[in-house]
C-alpha cells in the first residue's frame, strides 16, 4: 500500500543574497495512514517550510537540494503542473494561522465556497458543510463578507474551504495562534474529528508543545530542518529520548510545581547554510560529545520511537536514574 | 505613604468610536478594583477584548478612568510626574519598540535623559549595568535592532523599562511573540529582576501557564469585568470561578 505522505531526506534551501539559508537539512518523515499529527519546533526550524513542501506552495527562491516529497505516491518535485493542481484541488487542504488573510475579502463566504468545491454544490450543501465545521447560523455565515466574521468563525470557515473537496491529507500550520485560548481547544477538536468523520489525515504545524500533547496521535519534533524524535505523543512526551525533546519539555510552562524554577535551553538554534556535518542541537545539548560534531546522527528505532540521536541510551539511563533518585 | 503603589477603585474606561451623528460606546472596562502592592508581581489573564491592556493602560495613567479613581502611591490622577522614571512598560513586539535607527545604548539611555542629574559618565555606567542586568554584555551597546534575535530585542527592551530602576512595571504580553525556549529564559529573567530589584509589576497575558509562572497574585478578566481574583497558588490547584476553570483546563 503506497503511503499517504512520505518525506525522503528532504532538504530545501532558500536562496538569498548572502548565499543560500537551509531550511530543511534531510527531514524524514512517513504517514502510512490517516493519522493526526503535531509537528512541534521553534521558528526556524523548518517546520513551516516542511508544511508548505507538501504542497509544493514554496516561494519561487526555494530550491529542492536533496530528496523527494511523495503524497499518495505522487511526487511533488517530480510531477508536472497539471497534476499538481489536481492534487491541490482533491487530495490536499490548507489551513494557515491568519484566517483574514486566507479568505477573499471581496466575496460573501457561500460563493468562495462552492468555488471550493467545485460544480454542483447547492446552498443547501453550502449549510451542510458549514454545519460540519460546527456553524450553527449557517444562513447568516453564507451571506457574510469576512469581515463580518469573528476570527473564531473564520477560521472555520477556513476549516470548510478546505474540507470541501474531503481532502485525503489536510494541513494545519499554526492554525490557532491568532486565536483566543478559550477558541483555540474548539478548533483544534474540529480538526482532530476529521479524522474519524472524513479519514482525512491532519499534519499540525504548531511552536506549542501542550497544544500537540493534547490533540496530536503522534508527534513529531522538529530541529535545525530535521525530524529528531518521532512517535506516538504518549511515548515521546512521557520519556522523552532526544535532549531536545526533554530540553523543550523542562523549558514550558504549566507542569512546573508552585515556585519550582524552569530551565530555559541556552543559545539560540543554528541558521544552516548547507549540509550540517554533525548534529544541529549539539552546542545546546548537555549529552554532545565529539563524536556529535563529526558525524551525522541517522534515524534509529529506540523504545518505540524513531530518534536522531547519538546519545539516546545515555538519555534514557539519565532520566531513570533521576526517577530513583527522586 | 501608603501601602499599595497602584491602587484601582471601580475605575470604569469608556471608548467612543465613529462619527457624532452615530456615537458608538463601549465600555472596555467596567468597574474595576483591584491594587498593587509594593515589590509584587501581579498577573492579569483573559482573552483578547477582556480589558486588560486598558487596566495596564489606567495603572499607568495614559488613559484616566471615565468614572472612579486610579492612584499611583497616593497620588491622583496618575499623571507625567508620577509616571517619570518611576514606571515603565514592555510591549508585546520588540521589534516595533525599539527605534531601528537607533543604537541599543540611546535606546536604552532615552528614559534616563528626562530625568535630570545624570551626568554622561553615569550613564554609560547605567546602560552597562542595564545590559549585564539583562544577561547581555557590553558590546550589544553599539549594535542596531535589527542585528539582535527576538530574544535579546525583548532584553533590551526590559533593561530601557529597568534603566531607571522604576518602582512599578507593566509588562504587556511581554514573552507573547517568543519561543518556548526563549520565553522561558525571558520569564526567568523577570522573576530574577524582580527579587533582585524589588519592583512591582503587572504581567499581563493571555497565557495562563506563563502567568502563573511568575506571578504571585492572579487576576481573571472577561467582558471588562474581573471575575476572579486570587493568589497564584490556587491556579496551581482548581480555580474556583467556571471560565478560570475553562482557562486552567486548557493548560492542564
Amino acid at each position: 500500500m503506497t503511503p499517504l505522505l512520505s518525506v525522503e531526506d528532504l532538504a530545501i534551501e532558500y536562496i538569498t543574497r548572502r548565499g543560500a539559508v537551509r531550511a530543511l537539512d534531510g527531514a524524514s518523515l512517513t504517514l502510512s495512514e490517516p493519522c493526526v499529527i503535531g509537528i512541534v519546533g521553534e521558528s526556524g526550524s523548518g517546520k513551516s517550510t516542511m508544511g508548505l513542501a507538501i504542497g509544493r506552495l514554496l516561494p519561487i527562491f526555494a530550491q529542492r537540494a536533496t530528496g523527494d516529497l511523495k503524497v499518495e505516491g505522487v511526487s511533488l518535485f517530480a510531477a508536472n503542473d497539471e497534476n499538481i493542481r489536481g492534487l491541490r484541488r482533491n487530495r490536499l487542504g490548507f489551513v494557515f494561522q491568519d484566517p483574514m488573510t486566507a479568505l477573499n475579502p471581496s466575496m460573501k463566504i457561500g460563493r468562495q465556497l462552492m468555488y471550493a468545491a467545485g460544480d454542483g454544490l447547492d446552498p443547501k450543501g453550502v449549510h451542510e458543510l458549514l454545519g460540519n465545521v460546527g456553524l450553527t447560523d449557517q444562513a447568516r455565515v453564507a451571506a457574510s463578507y469576512p469581515y463580518q466574521l469573528s476570527g473564531g468563525m473564520a477560521q472555520r470557515v477556513v476549516i470548510a474551504l478546505a474540507i470541501a473537496r474531503k481532502p485525503a491529507l489536510l494541513v494545519a500550520d499554526e492554525p490557532t495562534s491568532s486565536l483566543d485560548a478559550s477558541l483555540r481547544d474548539h478548533i483544534l477538536e474540529l480538526l482532530v474529528s476529521l479524522r474519524a468523520t472524513m479519514n482525512t489525515g491532519v499534519v499540525l504545524l504548531s511552536h506549542e508543545l501542550r497544544v500537540v500533547l493534547r490533540h496530536c496521535d503522534r508527534v513529531a519534533v522538529m530541529y535545525a530542518g530535521r525530524i529528531v524524535e518521532d512517535g506516538d505523543t504518549s511515548v515521546v512526551f512521557e520519556t522523552p529520548v532526544h535532549p531536545y525533546t526533554l530540553a523543550l519539555l523542562a523549558a514550558a510552562p504549566g507542569r512546573e510545581r508552585p515556585g519550582e524554577m524552569l530551565q530555559p535551553i541556552p543559545g539560540v538554534p543554528p541558521i544552516l547554510s548547507g549540509r550540517a556535518t554533525g548534529c544541529g542541537f549539539r552546542p545546546r545539548c548537555g549529552f554532545s560529545s565529539k563524536r556529535c560534531a563529526a558525524e551525522r546522527p541517522e534515524p534509529r528505532v529506540i523504545a518505540k520511537r524513531m530518534v536522531l540521536c547519538h546519545h539516546a541510551e545515555r538519555v534514557i539511563d539519565d532520566a531513570q536514574r533521576k526517577d530513583i533518585g527522586r | 505613604m501608603s501601602a499599595r503603589l497602584i491602587d484601582l477603585g471601580s475605575a470604569s474606561v469608556i471608548y467612543r468610536s465613529g462619527p457624532l451623528w452615530a456615537r458608538r460606546t463601549v465600555e472596555a472596562v467596567r468597574e474595576v478594583s483591584f491594587c498593587v502592592e509594593p515589590g509584587e508581581i501581579v498577573g492579569m489573564v483573559g482573552e483578547s477584548g477582556s480589558g486588560k491592556t486598558t487596566a495596564g493602560k489606567l495603572c499607568l495613567g495614559v488613559l484616566q478612568p471615565s468614572s472612579g479613581t486610579a492612584m499611583f502611591d497616593g497620588h491622583s490622577p496618575i499623571d507625567r510626574s508620577c509616571r517619570r522614571g518611576q514606571m515603565a512598560v514592555v510591549l508585546q513586539h520588540p521589534e516595533w519598540a525599539l527605534n531601528p535607527r537607533l543604537k541599543v545604548a540611546i535606546s536604552i539611555a532615552e528614559p534616563l535623559s528626562i530625568q535630570s542629574g545624570v551626568s554622561s559618565q553615569a550613564r554609560m555606567r547605567r546602560i552597562e549595568e542595564a545590559l549585564t542586568m539583562v544577561g547581555l554584555d557590553a558590546g550589544f551597546a553599539q549594535r542596531y535592532p535589527y542585528e539582535l534575535s527576538g530574544g535579546q530585542r525583548q532584553r533590551i527592551a526590559i533593561a530601557r523599562a529597568l534603566v531607571t530602576r522604576p518602582r512599578f512595571v507593566v509588562f504587556d504580553e511581554a514573552v507573547s511573540a517568543l519561543d518556548v525556549s526563549i520565553q522561558t529564559q525571558v520569564l526567568n529573567l523577570i522573576k530574577q529582576l524582580q527579587a533582585e530589584g524589588g519592583f512591582a509589576a503587572l504581567f499581563i497575558s493571555h497565557d495562563l501557564a506563563a502567568t502563573r509562572y511568575v506571578a504571585d497574585r492572579i487576576i481573571v478578566m472577561r467582558y471588562g469585568e474581573i471575575v476572579e481574583q486570587a493568589p497564584v497558588r490556587r491556579f496551581y490547584e482548581r480555580p474556583s470561578h467556571p471560565y478560570s476553570q475553562a482557562l486552567f483546563d486548557t493548560i492542564a
